[in-house]
């Protein structure tokens, strides 16, 4: 009621307005202004209900009005004033003001009917503020006011010659509450309708009358069309005849009925009577020769997008259809947008069959299709149709695994509509996806003959490289709702299946394998919509958990791995201790010769021989029959040590965690831990010649200075070699090979196994200084090596010439007592003599000589050893530097180094 | 099977200790009194074939010779449940049977006397072994068969076998309680000379420690034989432990005893053993890291030699040391605790050279449960054991000042002409002495030309 109020104080307000305005232009005084007032009230009430007229057409009729009279000149004029007031600005209501304009020109013309309209306008103004009352009434009904009203003005308006059967309409109207039949005749004559009238109000409540709106407008264009220059008495007398004579004007004039059955074609994506495809703009067009308005063939344009977008989806789906290599999800992808596209179809089929009905004369009632109509049934199915387009156009040239990427990446779509749909989509895309997906974790198939999977086989590849090499993830294959992890874990899965199957000849089906082999594939949908329940990855990790476990349960139990290893590290990396003593015993001899003399069938023996007297005896004799004897390849001046090497030789399934690169990792550590075994060993034969050599060389004290010094140097090399083989035991070996074991224990898959196994070679290999940082490290270890052996050598030659000297003292001593007991002489001065000078002569050689060798060796050795401490001190490998700490123990070598001993030897 | 060692028992205590070590040896490696393995015992990672060899698939018999010139502990033995485990060709008690009558002289000559006999026998044993590593002695200084049958047995080792090991258990008279054997100081003196001669390596087992440990460690008030014994054979048994059970390193005598020993005549090695408990105890389950176990082996009262802990003054130090672990021992724990054990500085090392403690992890018989999880034995070669020599030359000087008991030793064959034999040997020893004080010092190195300046 408020608004009510509002309304009736703007209405005076305007009231008293247009009372001044009258009694100042014309300059009467009270009650002679009144008609003028009057008839300015009903101007202005009409010119309100026109503000959508537009500007140009009002000029435009203007100027044909002027020109009709005559006035040429006065039409330029008026163009010319009417084009300076539009780049002015200065007007706002430009349009009303025109039009106020056209009705005071037209009342001169009409000045016979002046005293009518006077009555027309008095009446007038009271029955326009009843006119709000209706009004009100059918926006509660939920139909936009503006319209109703304009429209019902408009028939006041035009009708002005009968004005009370104007105002009787809406009376009637009123009273009957929406009588559809009196509604619709008066909103035939208005020829100002906008084209949104009838087309904004798709949920009218009449159906009837709506549709005989809408025809009214079709009528009424047409009749513009006939007659541009007629006047508006011809457009008022016009409605009742075009519903009447309806059929017989669109023979050749396009009538909504046939603008229908032309759309219903366009739909399906024919071009129709006249709208036509247009290919090379690529887009539907209304035929320029139809008639049809340019506001109605938006509409039309509108509509007619769906058979754009259904042609578009339809030619997808034909090229791909046909093509074989676009693999099962491409095909899923064209069934689904196939699927899509038949209910859009059987929609457009039954807008047909409306449509038939409507033609049908017997049926006229039951069934009303119009333009609007058409256009609602259209909104869904464009709205479907544009997203199924988008995708169309982002999907193409993808397939398999990316397409089903593309499409997913639709699913985080706000709106539910397009989420339903697409999810749908997804749903059936992801089908063939998933049903390979289930074959190859319970079976490991890959049934992918169109490569959409993302886990690709190289048939090339033969079994013994199968874990390493075979299958791969095929990256872009791999659908963006699956995380790279999972993907893995499914190519792990698979593979395991793979390798249980030829390489292990284990054919033993994964649990479960049934159950999920029949179980529906629409729980394709689980892979998508992961983030709301987590069954795929439930699926995922159950289906890995049981094959994992169970290749490496074949492994261990069948293929015997963990024996495997551990004989790997008893023999290759010389843990079982004793075999290695008695092998390198037995082979001291073999190996000293030249390389080229040694025999593998010797050789054999001997290793034979090594494990029967040994603990190695115990071990399974399917182990101990693979190991043998490797030589290396032999280069000139090679001697047995450097080229001999024990292999273990691995078959079958394990080959994969025992590779031959793993194989040539355990031939140069075992290379390196031999010959400083062999260096451990050397020394304990020079310290034990030394033991027993002490007892006779007792009788020669003049020795005793070098023998000391040997012990001296045997003890420095000793300890080195002791606490280098102590490192490789502890910092190497075990701590390195508890780490494996446990994993080992903890593994979870075989890459687990085979990682673990890598990074315990790696760290052996490093701390061993046989990788390329430590290169001049071992350099000098290996320098250190060839001291030691030439110290023995050194010693050996010293030891044998003074034994000699030892035995040659002996005979003397029992020539004497040969003499003795002959009768002679014990001795006398010459034989003294003699002995004496050949005493002092060997002496005088020996001591020298081997001195110096010694002092050489040892300064060198010495050097060497600071030299190879200060290198590992500042290897980056921290663990290093534990060899260093163990070297240097009570920090006898730091203790000397400052005081450059090293420059003071050489000096010396 | 190689590297076989043979034990010879020597004498009331060789023999006592010996069958101690013998049932710990077949306790660990499953192996019943009478020689057969037990059906427990299937692990076959353990090389039963060091000490023992076998008669068939399930009997093992120790490389074991078995020598007394008086019966008791013998017929003890042969009265034990362990009487079958030996070979009875093995046991050898002289005819005689009267003892040495703990005299050296009696003991040396009579063995002298009874050389074919038992190199009979221990050729016989040497040519049953593949390629014999060497001969554990087990002994006693003190008494008269132990020492001088044992002197002259190691002389004639090495005269037989100059290629093979000689590694001797030597049991040290106790010096804390006056000695039923008067002449100790003597027969000591007389057989330290052909243990510094003669054999490559002396573990020393000091009784005057073993005494002291079973009484302050174990809270036993008067220690039996047995006890103390049990001692010892735990030591023997544990440093053979690496022999017994091979591994990457230390599978044979003379890798384990190669780097302890720098020169041939110092080569007494002390032990020590942590944790000890005797059976009657009650297990006292406790955590024992290896860094525990390594500090306790350097504490002087864990030591079963007993020097007088000097830590003021001398400059006394350790050559070398070797621990062996037994248990449950996580490697990575090694090399920390050796790392702390250098920052407290708890081992003072020789300055001539380079020295460091080595640490070798063995495994523990499955068979025998024990009370800790975590033990060791340590091998040291220790300058202080030179305290231990000087005590018995000063006792010696004593009685030899005095002339005391000598008749007694001149009754012998050896001593009839000239008392020469006892010169000889206490030079040997003083020589012992001295080496093992310059040891301390840095000029070791250059040892020998003061001696050789002095010719």
């Amino acid at each position: 009621m408020a608004l009510r109020k509002v309304a009736d104080e703007q209405l005076q307000t305007v009231s008293e307005l247009l009372y001044r305005l009258c009694t100042k232009i014309t300059g009467l005084n009270g009650g002679d202004v009144v008609h003028h007032v009057q008839y300015a009230h009903t101007i202005c009430s009409s010119q309100t209900s026109t503000k959508d007229e537009d500007e140009f057409r009002i000029v435009e009729r203007l100027k044909k009005q002027l020109v009709r009279h005559g006035k040429e000149r006065d039409a330029a004029h008026f163009a010319d004033l009417h084009r300076k007031l539009q780049s002015q600005m200065l007007l706002r209501n430009r349009s009303a003001i025109l039009k106020l304009l056209q009705e005071l020109s037209s009342l001169d013309d009409q000045s016979q009917q002046a005293k009518v309209s006077r009555i027309g306008f008095a009446t007038h103004g009271i029955p326009s503020h009843l006119v709000s009352t209706p009004y009100n009434a059918i926006d509660v009904r939920g139909i936009k006011p503006q319209e109703r009203t304009s429209a019902l003005t408009l028939s006041n308006a035009s009708h002005y010659t009968g004005g009370s059967s104007g105002i009787s309409s809406i009376r009637s109207r009123d009273f009957s509450g929406g009588d559809a039949e009196t509604l619709a005749q008066s909103f035939i004559p208005s020829h100002l309708a906008t084209p949104a009238l009838g087309l904004n109000r798709p949920t009218n409540a009449d159906p009837h009358a709506n549709r005989l709106r809408t025809v009214s407008i079709f009528s009424r264009h047409v009749e513009n069309k006939e007659n541009i220059p007629s006047s508006q008495q011809a457009a008022n007398s016009l409605p009742r005849g075009t519903l009447t004579h309806q059929g017989d004007r669109t023979t050749h004039q396009p009538t909504e009925q046939g603008i229908l059955k032309d759309l219903v074609y366009v739909l399906q994506g024919i071009s129709g009577h006249w709208i036509k495809f247009d290919t090379i703009a690529d887009a539907y067009k209304v035929d320029n020769e139809s008639g049809i308005p340019k506001v109605y063939k938006q509409e039309l344009l509108k509509i007619s997008e769906c058979g754009w977008l259904y042609m578009k989806i339809k030619s997808y789906i034909d090229h791909h259809s046909t093509d074989k290599a676009f693999g099962l999800v491409g095909q899923s992808f064209c069934a689904a947008l196939n699927q899509d596209l038949t209910e859009y179809l059987r929609l457009i089929s039954i807008l047909e069959a409306q449509l038939q009905q409507d033609l049908d004369p017997g049926m006229q009632e039951t069934s009303n299709l119009t333009l609007s109509r058409l256009r609602v049934w259209t909104f869904d199915p464009l709205k479907r149709l544009k997203w199924l387009a988008a995708l169309v156009d982002t999907c193409k040239g993808k397939k398999g695994g990316a397409l089903t990427s593309t499409i997913f990446s639709y699913t985080h779509h706000g709106d539910p509509s397009v989420k339903t749909l697409i999810t749908h989509l997804l749903t059936w895309v992801s089908q063939p996806i998933y049903a390979t997906l289930l074959r190859w974790m319970y079976d490991g198939e890959l049934d992918d003959a169109y490569h959409e999977f993302f886990v690709a086989s190289d048939p090339t590849i033969t079994n013994e490289q199968l874990w390493r090499d075979k299958y791969s993830l095929r990256k872009t294959m791999i659908p963006s709702f699956i995380t790279m992890d999972q993907a893995s874990r499914i190519l792990l899965t698979g593979k395991s299946i793979n390798f249980l199957r030829q390489v292990c000849e284990d054919r033993t089906p994964t649990k479960g394998r049934e159950v999920a082999m029949n179980l529906d594939l629409t729980q394709a949908a689980s892979m998508f919509s992961q983030d709301q329940n987590s069954d795929f990855q439930q699926m995922l990790d159950k289906v890995y958990e049981l094959t994992s476990q169970h290749l490496l349960e074949v492994l261990q139990v069948k293929y015997k791995f963990l024996e495997h290893l551990k004989a790997m590290r008893r023999y290759l990396l010389l843990g079982q201790g004793d075999f290695i003593r008695h092998l390198m015993d037995l082979l001291e001899e073999d190996l000293a010769k030249p390389a080229g003399n040694l025999y593998m069938h010797n050789l054999n023996g001997i290793l034979e021989t090594a494990i029967r007297a040994t603990n190695a005896q115990f071990d399974d004799s399917d182990i101990l029959r693979r190991l043998d004897v490797r030589l290396l390849e032999v280069s000139p001046g090679d001697t047995g040590w450097d080229v001999f090497s024990l292999e273990y030789r691995v078959d079958g399934p394990i080959r994969t965690v025992f590779t031959p690169e793993c194989k040539i990792t355990y031939l140069r550590v075992f290379n390196f831990m031999w010959r400083a075994k062999r260096m451990e060993y050397v020394l304990a034969q020079i310290w034990k010649n030394q033991m027993c050599s002490a007892r006779h060389l007792k009788s020669i004290p003049e020795l005793s200075l070098i023998l000391h010094t040997c012990h001296m140097i045997t003890t420095n090399m000793v300890h080195f070699i002791k606490q280098v083989q102590y490192y490789i035991n502890f910092e190497v070996l075990e701590c390195a090979w508890d780490e494996l074991l446990t994993k080992v224990h903890e593994a979870k898959d075989l890459d687990y196994i085979i990682a673990a196994h890598q990074v315990f070679l790696d760290t052996i290999l490093s701390r061993c200084l046989l990788n390329d940082k430590s290169r001049d490290i071992l350099q000098l270890l290996r320098t250190l090596f060839d001291l030691i052996i030439q110290f023995e050598t050194a010693q050996g030659v010293f030891y044998e010439a003074v034994s000699s000297e030892v035995l040659t003292r002996e005979i003397f001593e029992k020539s004497k007592k040969d003499r003795t007991l002959k009768g002679e002489w014990e001795t006398n001065e010459a034989i003294e003599k003699e002995e004496k000078k050949r005493r002092k002569g060997f002496l005088s050689t020996i001591i020298p000589s081997t001195r110096a060798k010694l002092q050489v060796l040892s300064t060198a050795y010495q050097d060497t050893v600071e030299q190879f401490l200060k290198m590992v001190a500042s290897h980056p490998d921290a663990s290093l530097r534990f060899l260093c700490f163990r070297l240097d123990f009570n920090e006898h070598y730091k203790v000397r180094e400052p005081r450059g001993r090293s420059s003071y030897l050489r000096a010396k | 099977m190689p590297r076989e060692i043979i034990t010879l028992q020597l004498g009331q205590c060789g023999n006592q200790i010996g069958m101690e070590f013998w049932k710990q040896l077949c306790a660990e490696h499953g192996i019943s009194p009478e020689g057969i393995l037990e059906e427990y015992a299937t692990e076959g990672t353990d090389r039963k074939d060091v000490f023992f060899y076998q008669a068939d698939d399930e009997h093992y018999i120790p490389r074991s010779v078995l020598l007394d010139l008086e019966p008791r502990v013998i017929n003890a033995i042969m009265n034990s449940p362990y009487a079958n485990l030996y070979n009875p060709e093995n046991v050898y008690l002289s005819k005689h049977g009267g003892g040495a009558g703990n005299n050296w002289a009696s003991g040396y000559c009579q063995a002298e006397k009874l050389y074919d006999d038992i190199f009979d026998i221990i050729d016989r044993e040497a040519d049953g072994s593949d390629s014999l590593e060497g001969f554990v002695v087990c002994h006693s200084i003190a008494g008269g068969t132990g020492s001088g049958m044992g002197s002259y047995i190691l002389e004639k080792l090495n005269d037989r076998f100059p290629k093979k090991l000689i590694q001797t258990y030597s049991v040290f008279p106790n010096v804390d309680e006056i000695s039923d054997v008067v002449v100790q100081p003597y027969n000591s003196l007389l057989t330290l000379k052909r243990l510094t001669q003669n054999a490559d390596c002396v573990v020393v087992l000091d009784n005057t420690a073993l005494n002291r440990i079973a009484a302050d460690r174990l809270h036993i008030d008067t220690p039996t034989f047995a006890q103390v014994n049990q001692l010892v054979s735990t030591v023997m048994a544990t440093s053979t432990t690496t022999l017994r059970y091979p591994g990457y390193m230390n599978n044979d005598l003379i890798g384990l005893i190669a780097s302890l020993i720098p020169t041939p005549r110092l080569h007494f090695l002390m032990t020590g053993y942590t944790p000890l408990t005797t059976d009657s105890q009650v297990a006292n389950v406790r955590k024992t890291t290896v860094l525990d176990v390594m500090r306790r082996l350097l504490q002087p009262k864990n030591m079963m030699v007993s020097t007088p802990v000097q830590r003021q003054g001398n400059n006394h130090c350790y050559i070398s040391i070797l621990n062996i672990i037994q248990g449950e021992v996580d490697p990575t724990q090694v090399h920390k605790s050796l790392q702390r054990i250098r920052e407290r500085k708890l081992a003072q090392f020789i300055p001539w050279g380079p020295a460091s403690i080595q640490v070798a992890l063995s495994r523990k018989s499955p068979y025998v449960q024990t009370a800790h999880r975590v033990s060791g034995l340590m091998l040291a070669n220790h300058t202080n054991i030179s305290q231990l020599f000087d005590r018995i030359l000063n006792q010696y000087d004593k009685l030899r000042n005095r002339k005391a008991f000598i008749e007694q030793f001149m009754k012998e064959a050896i001593f009839k002409d000239s008392l020469d034999e006892f010169d000889n040997s206490r030079e040997s020893l003083q020589q012992l002495i001295d080496e093992y004080n310059a040891a301390t010092k840095p000029d070791y190195l250059t040892w020998g030309s003061q001696q050789a300046a002095a010719l």
